[in-house]
């Protein structure tokens, strides 16, 4: 086995992890020593950035269990592992997609194509961890994922809608997210029973008076406790009921009856379209960070069946998203991610299936921050290798956070370690980026 | 953020000063093995505080001390029969008594198996077998190594010892995970930095460290009938970073490498014992494996016991009991046992060691002894305004976050009427309720996060408590059984806040609070119930329940 | 590319009439996936559609048994239909195409580029081999006049979409053996059988075991009704496909058979094999109709006869990774398999 630095470093070891926080006065939220200052635009050296950042989101559509590039983005028709399904043109010309997304194609000129992702592991847990980190775990301590990330650095302090926000209601692969080191502050909102986050709603047995009035005397009451502790734990418990009245004040936004007749029809009956309506209203409300995931793509077997259906689900529901972002002006703020864990093999084994694939897969990036009507990197004919540009997770996570006008290259500290936002050396992907 | 460089002084010192091996502190130097634990450990807590001119926090008071042990023995918070009964035994017997009574219920039980679950399978579903498993070796006080060696090395056909097999059976499809587990769990060891390179900061941890541990687990496998086998033969193979081909010995962390004693197999044996292996992790009527003669999982267990030089396995669980009733490891981060991170108190350390290893690997004697130190009882209140001493000193107890299961337990006890728990005296009666509790508390526990390193309460633990329906419906329910009930009996204000304050909180209210919770109880137009179900919630809401402090 | 396996074992080759023991003689590798099979005048040439959009030729008599294109013309997709009017073939494809080719030369004599709109999955050939019908996921039923290539008519009466709000598919085609019915079959589970003179529908059959929607777990489906066949007498009707799945990215069901006298609507047998599990994707019944033969599988191919007597397996094999098509050969008891990598003489004994 290659010893490859996996980002390991020797400081870490020797240091407590403890303490990174520096003790704060009770009551106050703590979060990063050095670093607090940011997220009240006070780093001056990059106030045109905090512009730019400003009122940025990102809808990622998450494709839970690697779907198959040669079935979306990347086809290969005529190949002895193209499959039987044929390419189409684009509106924008040059680019080819599967025939399974035509109303996709008809709206490249918002979408880059990224085809050549190269991220080693083909394993669902890990592969996610990658993709959604930006980079490889480490043994000391969890990253934050991408959602986690955007939400700190697009969110806002005393925000009244939740920051980070994922849909996963189906059962397989369910994966929650996580803000790492960032901290339950940056958590996700997470719904997976249902498309209403559980307990946002008031209890009928308790009026509105007496709810508000109850909180404030727990307050009261807990000062005595909190006014002398010095504990991150116990203000991390302070700042969760401050956010409280909040959070149940966004519950509407997750009501799709609140949508004209209209637009629920437009969108359709899918559960997968019904949580884009749901996340297009939510970044609508300034939530910075919408996860919605679409499980299962595993298609081990019976690949091309499988897409037949995801693919249809994906394209009308995709298609129509971009469109109603577009018309309420959100599109140029928004930027929308197909994603997965992985993509598929070439091969097509005898249950028809084809098994996981990160050695050479796509991705796309639309709307905010990104070049549209562009196919970056190229894969060989049989889809086997990478040939042209490729691409780590840590590249395309620096690409997303370049698109935000987040710098990638900015570093958190995690006690004396810096931490950058970016794993190291990765670059943004300059040819997608607007 | 400043590195406390007073803190680092001494380890610095120590490791280029000292040629001496990790656990470093010669047997002569340490206090006798005939000390009481308790002595010890207030020596040498005293001892380095004094070095360093730190003045401790005081002793909590009565009313602290009893929560903070109840919780870290008996995984709930103390009933309001048992604040009476503390305070009525002789101020200068009553530690003793307390945790002499709680280590004979069942409450020790029931909460060292749920804390053992948490370390050694938290965040992996398992059934019930491995918890049935803790808490039958808990019950019959089953000294550490012959847990470990039951976790590493029984074989499924054993008896009560069947559940232990689960440590490896949920991780026997990632032979890095179990490699990597065992190590950090048990050893306190984290080499899984020493999979790619040689670890860059600890000398002693190599590559061969890590494929050496490895090789003890790799001819492991479970059946389709999801029983653990060891194949007879099978080695690790690595390459080192100069590009080195080597294949791993039986290597434990020491150093020791275990006699190979592989039986060597003709070609065609081989051939149809892998056959055989085949079919059986893939079809459901292969028959048996013959267990093979020499089990590298077995050899690693009685390595890990036998080692006398750095007894990583005592060392480890020593250290993390430490870290679970002080709210830190000597050795901190608990999974970074090596001398480029040397302990706090290093002939503490040492001392608790030899004392665990020379009395049989006795967990409750460990615990029995710590929990009735002064350094244990120290309060956790800071209110001036510098920066509080280093957690590593312990001149400050710890505050730290309940974990669900005494979250759970102590909302269920907190909740409840007073008068519905028993004398604490009546051990059968209590027993009794306790297994109730215990299985109430399990459906509760689920909604709660296990707390983690830097843990933060997400914001979803505030909406469970302020909408959810079984708060309001359940806990706070207006019944015979319930405080609320309770509370609504008392006529008198000031008394029914005291009982409140008792029962949830495991104190008196101050006169503030006194004042406070009357002007509440006194609100116009508003039910007498409504505002002790109101106020009584923003108690279980509150950090002071929340948390052990 | 080619290779055989071991000498033929003694089995007899008098038609059995309840065969025992299914054996593979020979295989030989295929150069692609090879999907759907019919034969020359003689029942030693095969003609096979595969993934490589070409059809291929395979002589059984030949001393080197290879598989050869019969054109340098190729559908521009997999061929997934294929049957044989007097000299000509016909074929269909994953490219909505149906072609007419000179079967001697290889020549295309007329291709129809839009026959469908969407994916062709089957074709059938009437008994008089007068008519052509061709299935595929536009959910429509076309007729053709094998001569002339003139559509004659379509059929609908299929949803779109299955009950999940996905597209749907259509994936089998069947003429009785007298001529007058022609039954398909789709994924969620309906036969229709109709009156190939006037298309009105004779019998609407469900078999919805036969679809296994997910909407928990993957929230997709998978399965379908895969291959239907008549009985020679055409009074029975047996339709082909996989059991309920619990996980749905692989063909882990069982392997599911159900015989109807459709005209009354009334199910004789219900068949479950979860020993050689997956799809059943194509059926033929016996002479006299005393058995049925299944062939399919999931990452493995499987040869299965089942007795029409009770409905209870006689004989079974695994043959190959997964069959996909296949033929009685020069003798009855033998069968042409076509698999996702190797097409096998298989013997009945």
């Amino acid at each position: 086995m290659a010893s490859k630095n996996n980002g390991c470093r020797p400081e870490e070891h020797g240091f407590s992890r403890r303490g990174f926080l520096t003790a704060t006065a009770a009551g106050v939220t703590a979060s990063f020593s050095a670093d607090m200052g940011a997220i009240h635009g006070l780093r001056s050296a990059a106030m045109a950035s905090e512009l730019k950042k400003q009122n940025k989101r990102v809808i990622l559509l998450w494709l839970a269990g690697g779907a198959s590039q040669f079935e979306t983005w990347d086809p290969k028709p005529g190949a002895k592992t193209g499959g039987p399904f044929r390419a189409i043109p684009t509106n924008v010309t040059g680019i080819h997609i599967s025939e399974l997304l035509p109303e996709l194609a008809q709206r490249m000129q918002h979408t880059a194509i990224i085809r050549s992702l190269n991220t080693k592991i083909a394993d669902h847990g890990t592969g996610a961890d990658l993709m959604e980190c930006g980079r490889v775990a480490d043994p000391g301590f969890k990253y934050p994922d991408i959602g986690a990330v955007v939400a700190r650095e697009l969110g806002r302090l005393e925000s009244k809608v939740p920051d980070y926000v994922s849909l996963y209601t189906s059962t397989e692969g369910r994966r929650k997210g996580t803000s790492g080191f960032l901290g339950a502050r940056y958590a996700p909102m997470f719904l997976s029973e249902s498309m209403t986050p559980p307990n946002i709603v008031r209890p009928d047995i308790i009026s509105e008076i007496d709810h508000h009035d109850r909180a404030a005397l727990r307050d009261v009451l807990a000062k005595r406790f909190t006014a002398s502790r010095r504990n991150q734990e116990v203000d991390s418990h302070t700042s969760a009921y401050q956010r409280v009245h909040g959070l149940m004040a966004s519950a509407d936004l997750f009501d799709i009856e609140r949508e004209p007749e209209s637009v629920r029809n437009r969108y359709g009956s899918s559960q997968f379209a019904q949580q884009c309506l749901i996340a297009r209203r939510l970044v609508e409300a300034d939530v910075p960070f919408v996860k919605v995931a679409r499980a299962w793509w595993d298609s081990h077997g019976q690949n091309f069946e499988t897409h037949q259906e995801l693919c249809a689900d994906l394209d009308h529901s995709m298609s129509v998203l971009l469109d109603d972002l577009q018309e309420r002006g959100l599109l140029e703020h928004t930027l929308v991610i197909t994603l997965g864990e992985f993509g598929r093999t070439p091969n097509i084994n005898a249950s028809l299936g084809r098994d996981h694939f990160a050695s050479a897969w796509s991705c796309s990036l639309s709307g905010a921050g990104i070049r549209g009507g562009v196919a970056y990197g190229k894969t060989d004919n049989e889809g086997q290798r990478v040939v042209e540009g490729e691409a780590s997770a840590g590249d395309l996570f620096a690409t997303i956070l370049v698109a935000l006008g987040i710098d990638h290259k900015h570093e958190y500290l995690l006690g004396s370690r810096p931490i950058p936002l970016a794993d190291f050396g990765s670059n943004p992907i300059r040819e997608v980026l607007a | 953020m400043c590195v406390d460089l007073m803190h680092l002084l001494p380890r610095f010192a120590f490791i280029v000063f000292g040629s001496l091996a990790f656990t470093g502190v010669r047997a002569q130097e340490l206090l006798p093995p005939q000390a009481e634990i308790t002595t010890v450990v207030d020596h040498y807590i005293t001892e380095k505080l004094q070095s360093r001119s730190i003045q401790p926090r005081t002793i909590a008071d009565d009313a602290t001390v009893l929560r903070r042990t109840t919780l870290d023995l008996a995984g709930r918070v103390p009933t309001a029969k048992e604040y009476q009964w503390y305070f009525d035994q002789p101020e200068t017997v009553r530690r003793d008594m307390l945790v002499d009574r709680l280590m004979q219920s069942l409450d020790f039980d029931f909460h060292l198996r749920n804390s053992l679950d948490e370390l050694l399978l938290a965040n992996r579903p398992h059934d019930g077998e491995f918890r049935e498993y803790l808490l039958w070796a808990a019950r019959q006080k089953r000294p550490w190594d012959q847990m470990f060696r039951d976790m590493l090395a029984a074989r499924q056909s054993d008896g009560a010892e069947k559940g232990a097999t689960q440590f490896v059976s949920t991780r026997v499809h990632s032979l890095d995970d179990l490699t990597n587990d065992t190590a950090m769990l048990f050893f306190g060891v984290n080499v899984s930095c020493a999979k790619c390179h040689d670890h860059p900061l600890v000398e002693a941890w190599k590559q061969d460290h890590f494929y050496g541990m490895q090789a003890f687990f790799n001819r492991t496998f479970i059946t389709r009938k999801n029983v653990i086998s060891e194949k007879p033969f099978g080695e690790v193979k690595f390459k080192t970073t100069e590009g080195e081909e080597k294949t791993a010995a039986f290597m434990f962390l020491s150093g020791t490498v275990a006699e190979d004693k592989t039986p060597s197999f003709a070609d065609d044996e081989r051939k149809q014992l892998e056959q055989q292996i085949q079919k059986l992790e893939r079809d459901e009527n292969a028959g048996y494996l013959i267990s093979a003669s020499f089990s590298p999982r077995r050899e690693l267990a009685e390595l890990a016991i036998r080692d006398d030089k750095e007894q990583f396995l005592a060392k480890n669980i020593v250290n993390r009991t430490w870290l679970r009733l002080m709210g830190m490891g000597l050795v901190d981060p608990p999974d970074q046992m090596h001398e480029a991170n040397p302990p706090s108190h290093p002939e503490l350390l040492a001392w608790l060691t030899r004392d665990f290893v020379a009395n049989g690997y006795d967990l409750r004697r460990l615990i029995r002894g710590i929990a009735l130190s002064q350094a244990y009882a120290r309060s956790s209140e800071w209110t001036v305004d510098e920066t509080p001493p280093a957690a590593s000193t312990y001149a400050v107890a710890s505050t730290k976050a309940l974990t669900p299961r005494q979250l759970a337990a102590s909302l269920l006890v907190a909740i409840r009427s007073p008068d519905n728990w028993p004398s604490p005296e009546d051990s059968t009666a209590w027993n009794k309720q306790r297994i109730d509790l215990e299985n109430h508390a399990d459906g509760w526990s689920r909604e709660f996060e296990q707390p983690g390193e830097n843990f933060q309460v997400a914001v979803d633990e505030a909406l469970f408590f302020s909408n959810n329906d079984r708060i309001m419906n359940d806990l706070l329910r207006d019944g015979g059984d319930r405080i609320v009930g309770k509370l609504k009996s008392i006529e008198d204000v000031s008394e029914s806040i005291e009982q409140l304050w008792i029962t949830v909180l495991n104190r008196k209210p101050s006169d503030e609070e006194l004042q406070t919770a009357t002007t509440w109880m006194q609100r116009e137009k508003i039910e007498r119930v409504d505002s002790l179900r109101s106020l009584t919630w923003s108690l279980l809401a509150g950090p002071e329940l929340r948390f052990n402090h | 590319m080619m290779s055989s396996d071991e000498p033929a074992t003694e089995l007899s080759a008098a038609a059995p009439s309840m065969p025992v023991a299914v054996k593979v003689e020979k295989t030989f590798g295929l150069p692609a996936i090879g999907f759907c099979v019919t034969q020359g005048e003689a029942k030693t040439t095969l003609f096979v559609g595969m993934s490589d959009f070409a059809i291929h030729r395979i002589d059984l008599a030949a001393e080197k048994i290879e598989a050869v294109p019969i054109s340098q013309e190729r559908h521009n997709s997999y061929v997934t239909g294929l049957v044989r009017a007097s000299d000509k073939l016909v074929s269909g494809g994953y490219d909505g195409a149906l072609i007419w080719w000179d079967l001697a030369s290889g020549r295309v004599i007329r291709r129809v580029e839009s026959a469908h709109s969407k994916w062709v999955r089957k074709l059938a050939i009437s008994p008089d081999a007068s008519r052509i019908a061709s299935v595929a996921d536009d959910m429509v039923t076309r007729l053709w006049d094998a001569a002339s290539g003139d559509l004659i008519t379509t059929w609908g009466d299929y949803e779109t979409k299955t009950p999940h709000g996905f597209p749907s598919m259509l994936y089998a085609v069947a003429f009785s053996p007298d001529g007058r019915w022609l039954a398909t079959g789709n994924k969620t589970g309906i036969v229709l059988v109709r009156d190939v003179a006037n298309g009105e529908i004779a019998a609407r059959i469900e078999t919805p075991v036969m679809y296994t929607w997910d909407p928990k777990a993957r929230r997709h489906s998978i399965g379908g009704i895969r291959s239907i066949a008549f009985s020679n007498d055409s009074s029975m009707l047996a339709v082909g496909g996989m059991g309920q799945v619990g996980n749905i990215d692989h063909l882990e069901g069982s392997s599911r058979v159900e015989v109807f006298r459709w005209q009354d609507n009334v199910r004789l047998y219900e068949i479950e094999d979860n020993k050689l599990k997956g799809l059943v994707e194509a059926l033929r019944f016996g002479p006299g109709d005393a058995w049925l033969a299944a062939a399919g599988g999931d990452n493995s191919g499987f040869v299965t006869i089942y007795r029409m007597d009770d409905g209870k397996l006689a004989a079974q094999e695994k043959v190959g990774s997964h069959v996909h098509d296949f033929v009685f050969g020069d003798t009855p008891d033998t069968l042409y398999v076509v698999d996702h990598n190797l097409a096998a003489i298989v013997k009945l004994g």
